[in-house]
């Protein structure tokens, strides 16, 4: 072998670590989850890939909210629930004893169906997040503010009534509040439970593009009954049936021409 | 999508529409050619008329998958269905088209019994492209796949037909404007009976698109 040739073969090899490297950034293996006697995941293998908008879609009950609040440990504020396999985030498994919890939920922060800011001022939901980490400095959290109600799109729309209750501001406005508190405690992946399923079709196309530039920056996993929505904002697509992951690829696949049948089924409507 | 069944009805009436402007287009490339057969001059320009409600109908089509795709949002086999429709009528309007060229290059030719000779010959070729047409036909009603590759193969016949035909009628001897004029005429409803075969083989690829998702090129 000539020496290019050897040269060529090594940054191949190197690209090819860094894909995997840069691939994914949580990875579910053989995931088992129970609510008392009944099993909502079975193992469920799936790579989140990094800085990638992620969909999972699916009919109700299928596991596909479960699946999400399992990532950040919060499902497990149900007293009966059971699980094993593992969570590799970072390649460390969320489920091992040293990992804390507190640092888990900032880093894979979440945002839910219904806008659910706190009823305090816009200025103070922000800050609560990097309050709770230890952030006391008046113009430390000025600074956290405003950064995340820029990357929300939201700062123009509010930066004049900061001091203003949060309560106050419309239903679409709530929740790019809400993704700017999940923001402001500096998370690498952000799951969203439905975000847009409570909002007018405007505020949706805001949420949607919002999701669109935030995934320059972070990795994005978003639950979502609006079919559509996962075929226009999302890169990869995941269908969960009753518990199990039945097809998981790009979405421009699973939209023009899955694989499986079942899939082809659900989002053409034939059930679900 | 709570209209399923109602979405279902529509795509099943889209594809009957479909169904109904292949069988006039297939009726007005067979009237062409037995009104060159049998140098019936009339039958011309009643082709040539009927070409309207061909392109009216094509028209038609197009705006029932259009609502269709704002209305129903499709994806994957459904709207795979719809594109295909789209693209199967324009084929067919095209084929349409032919069959009025071949009408007019006939118009224009007065002494066809001139070439009884070599008549024969763009007549099997003619037959060839019919055959093709039919059964295309049919195999986008089925969805047969398998149907659509054998069509594809057949073209390739026609275009060796087409060549055969056109060398033939280069060697007639062209010694007056007018014997010119009647050998490039012939020329042209040979190369628009080859060009209605590559029409069929495109319809052939769309049927496989529509039943796998793949587009494969078959000539």
């Amino acid at each position: 072998m000539s020496a290019i040739q050897t040269v060529v073969k090594e940054k191949q090899k190197l690209s090819l670590d860094k894909d995997v490297q840069e691939e994914s950034i949580i990875s579910a293996k053989g995931l088992n989850l129970w609510y008392g006697n009944d099993q909502a995941l079975k193992n469920i293998n799936l790579e989140i890939p990094e800085k990638q908008v992620t969909a999972i879609i699916g009919p109700s009950g299928c596991g596909k909210s479960t699946f999400l609040k399992t990532v950040n440990r919060m499902v497990e504020l149900v007293p009966i629930v059971k699980i094993n396999g593992n969570i590799d985030y970072h390649g460390v498994n969320i489920f091992d004893s040293k990992v804390n919890l507190v640092e888990l939920r900032s880093s894979v922060g979440m945002v839910f169906q219904k806008p659910n800011p706190f009823p305090k001022s816009i200025f103070d939901n922000i800050a609560f997040g990097p309050r709770v980490h230890g952030i006391k400095k008046k113009a430390e959290l000025t600074k956290i503010v405003e950064k995340s109600l820029r990357a929300s799109g939201l700062w123009d729309e509010v930066k004049d009534r900061l001091g203003e209750s949060a309560l106050g501001l419309s239903g679409g406005q709530q929740q790019r509040l809400c993704i700017a508190r999940c923001l402001a405690v500096e998370p690498e992946v952000i799951l969203m439970d439905e975000p847009t399923s409570a909002l007018d079709p405007k505020s949706t196309l805001k949420v949607e593009e919002l999701i669109q530039e935030l995934k320059e920056k972070y990795s994005i996993i978003i639950v979502t009954h609006n079919m559509q929505q996962a075929a226009r904002i999302s890169d990869k697509t995941a269908f969960f049936l009753n518990g199990e992951v039945v097809e998981f690829d790009n979405t421009d696949k699973i939209f023009s021409n899955p694989t499986d049948k079942r899939t082809e089924d659900y989002i053409t409507g034939r059930f679900g | 999508m709570p209209m399923r069944g109602g979405f279902l009805a529509e795509l099943r009436e889209l594809k009957e529409e479909i169904m109904l402007l292949g069988s006039m287009v297939e009726k007005a490339f067979e009237d062409v050619l037995t009104a060159i057969e049998n140098e019936d001059v009339a039958k011309f320009n009643e082709i040539i008329k009927n070409d309207k409600k061909v392109n009216s109908l094509e028209l038609d089509i197009n705006e029932k998958a259009t609502l269709l795709i704002a209305k129903q949002q499709p994806v994957a086999s459904d709207l795979r269905n719809i594109i295909v429709a789209l693209k199967i009528s324009s084929d067919l309007e095209r084929v349409g088209d032919l069959a009025v060229d071949m009408a007019k290059a006939a118009q224009r030719m007065d002494r066809m019994s001139y070439f009884k000779d070599y008549q024969s010959d763009l007549m099997a070729m003619a037959t060839k492209t019919s055959k093709m047409m039919r059964e295309v036909l049919i195999a986008y009603q089925q969805g047969n796949v398998i149907e659509a590759q054998h069509i594809a193969n057949v073209d390739d016949e026609v275009d060796e037909a087409y060549g055969q035909f056109v060398k033939s009628i280069f060697t007639i001897k062209i010694d007056d404007k007018e014997t010119a004029e009647q050998v490039t005429q012939m020329a042209f409803i040979a190369r628009y009976i080859e060009r209605i075969a590559d029409y069929c083989t495109n319809i052939a690829e769309w049927i496989i698109y529509e039943v796998n998702g793949e587009r494969f090129d078959l000539n």
